[in-house]
């Protein structure tokens, strides 16, 4: 009786969701089947396979499937209530929120989150840069390095940017001396974090704002301060440099685009000219040699 | 290159010049080979050769320590003009002139057989004046834009900070037409003409022969003539026209 009772014990301790009958193992019979869908009423399908490797590999490896997945426990699955599938994506922001509540608070006063409550259909939800089952630690160097293709993902879209006003700018990073480096540094040292602003540097993560939110860290009043973050000693004109994201025009840094223009202009005048000296040698050589020209 | 007393030689470049020469040339191709693949960082070659170098931050520290090294050259190379203005031979005869220009057409004339004569280059032809002055002109922009590019905190304290993305585009501009012209034009003149292929010896041995002295620097040739700087048999004779072993262009 005794060694009953302290089994028993033992075994409802070991497994608190024991009761349910479910564990990880249970639930990935199932979802690590490639290729499993659910198709939603109202349009989209969204792939429901969870690949074991990245889940364990993932920062919430330790969870199992039914603490987010609360309504999801008993199996045949209860019809999930979203309409559509991104209505689902919006709907699990609310799982994150569960544990993750400051930063939704934070991401509510966003640009993204106002266009949340918008209800537009673009703006990015947390599985957008998150993703569900392969989450990893923002502080990681893989994180960050991957920041401009995280954010590139709607931003280098002119078909999606356009739809909001916005122009993209993911291209005009990727080129310019912060996107250089980064991307550069990823190639021979992808485990270390990229000394080199990336878009939440200077645009932060969660608190994204539009750029004339004068509460926006890339305000035109406040880029000064924001570059000095990382220039601690930026003189006072440093971040009238700053072109934003845009490519050099008359309009937009016409300094930049002047000298581009020159050189534009004076390379291939330059060699063509050295061109046709040394053509011209040549020809005088040539005659010299086979011409029967005198030297 | 052509016979008679061929073998005697004067000196060209001194033994400075000739270390400043390869210096030059060491730091240059360092400079290129690791600028270019910042440039042409999206392409497939440009990552390969950063990664050959350990990554984009040695890549960067190789760039900017070898550019301290020739801009120092510089410096260097302008204490030594200024010093030696005066001198009588090896002088730095750079100083481009009208007359440089006239050259150039009368030297187009000739090569392109509009007319038999050449015109009498003195110590420095205008191919070569061009290309020092090109490689002068080159060296401080590209210092400058790179400096600007390299203390940009410190540079916008009182410039606009417009100058920084003006200077990466022009550091990189000037770097493609400084490589474009050395591949071309100093390659051509120094390595490819039919005369001095496959190379022109004189800025390593130092030497140049009193045929081609004459030859392709005809004034210069009457200079040591008349200071009785030329070896044994070809002085002091007369200034003016030499005894022609060849149908030489040189009148």
């Amino acid at each position: 009786m005794y060694w009953l009772i302290l089994s028993a014990a033992l075994w409802m301790l070991a497994s608190p969701q024991a009761g349910l009958a479910q564990t990880n193992e249970t639930c990935l019979a199932c979802h690590q089947v490639e290729g499993s869908k659910v198709r939603f009423p109202g349009g989209g399908e969204i792939d429901v396979t969870v690949d074991p490797k990245k889940f364990a590999a993932s920062v919430h490896a330790p969870l199992t499937c039914v603490t987010c997945h609360t309504d999801q426990a008993d199996y045949p699955h209860r019809p999930v209530k979203a309409k559509t599938a991104r209505s689902y994506h919006v709907l699990a922001q609310q799982i994150c929120a569960t544990c993750h509540a400051d930063q939704a608070k934070v991401f509510e006063a966003s640009i993204h989150g106002q266009g949340m409550r918008m209800g537009l259909a673009d703006v990015p939800t947390c599985t957008s840069c998150h993703t569900a089952h392969a989450v990893v630690r923002p502080k990681t160097a893989a994180f960050r390095n991957n920041i401009p293709e995280t954010c590139g993902n709607c931003h280098s879209d002119a078909a999606v940017m356009g739809r909001y006003g916005l122009r993209p700018v993911y291209q005009a990073y990727v080129e310019e001396f912060h996107g250089v480096t980064t991307r550069l540094y990823r190639l021979v040292t992808p485990l270390t974090p990229s000394p080199s602003a990336v878009c939440y540097d200077c645009h932060t993560a969660h608190a994204v704002r539009r750029p004339a939110d004068p509460e926006s860290p890339v305000a035109p009043a406040n880029v000064l301060a924001t570059c000095r973050t990382c220039h601690k000693e930026a003189g006072r004109f440093f971040s009238t440099a700053w072109n934003e994201h845009q490519a050099p025009s008359m309009r937009h840094s016409p300094l930049v685009y002047m000298v581009q223009v020159f050189y534009k202009i004076l390379i291939p005048g330059v060699v063509g000219l050295l061109a046709l000296l040394t053509a011209l040698d040549l020809w005088f050589w040539a005659v010299t040699r086979w011409g029967g020209r005198k030297a | 290159m052509r016979g008679g007393r061929g073998d005697s030689a004067v000196e060209r470049f001194s033994l400075a010049q000739r270390v400043e020469h390869f210096l030059l040339l060491i730091s240059f191709n360092v400079l290129v080979i690791t600028g270019l693949p910042q440039k042409y960082s999206g392409e497939g070659w440009g990552e390969r050769l950063i990664v050959l170098f350990g990554g984009i931050g040695q890549t960067r520290f190789i760039h900017r320590t070898v550019a301290v090294i020739l801009v120092a050259l510089g410096l260097y190379h302008l204490l030594v003009v200024v010093a030696t203005r005066k001198r009588p031979v090896r002088r730095h005869d750079m100083n481009l002139s009208i007359r440089d220009i006239r050259d150039m057409f009368a030297d187009l004339r000739f090569l392109s057989g509009r007319s038999q004569e050449r015109p009498r280059f003195g110590r420095f032809d205008y191919r070569q004046k061009f290309e020092y002055l090109a490689v002068l002109w080159g060296t401080v922009i590209m210092a400058v834009t790179g400096l600007i590019m390299w203390f940009p905190s410190l540079v916008t304290q009182w410039l606009p900070g417009v100058v920084v993305p003006a200077a990466r585009v022009a550091h990189g501009g000037e770097a493609l037409l400084a490589m474009l012209s050395v591949v071309l034009w100093h390659f051509y003149n120094a390595h490819f003409r039919p005369d001095v292929f496959p190379m022109d010896p004189a800025m390593f041995s130092g030497k140049i022969t009193v045929e081609r002295l004459r030859h392709e620097h005809p004034e210069e040739f009457d200079e040591l003539q008349e200071l009785g700087m030329l070896p044994e048999g070809h002085s002091p004779e007369p200034a003016g026209n030499p005894p022609a072993p060849t149908g030489s262009g040189t009148a």
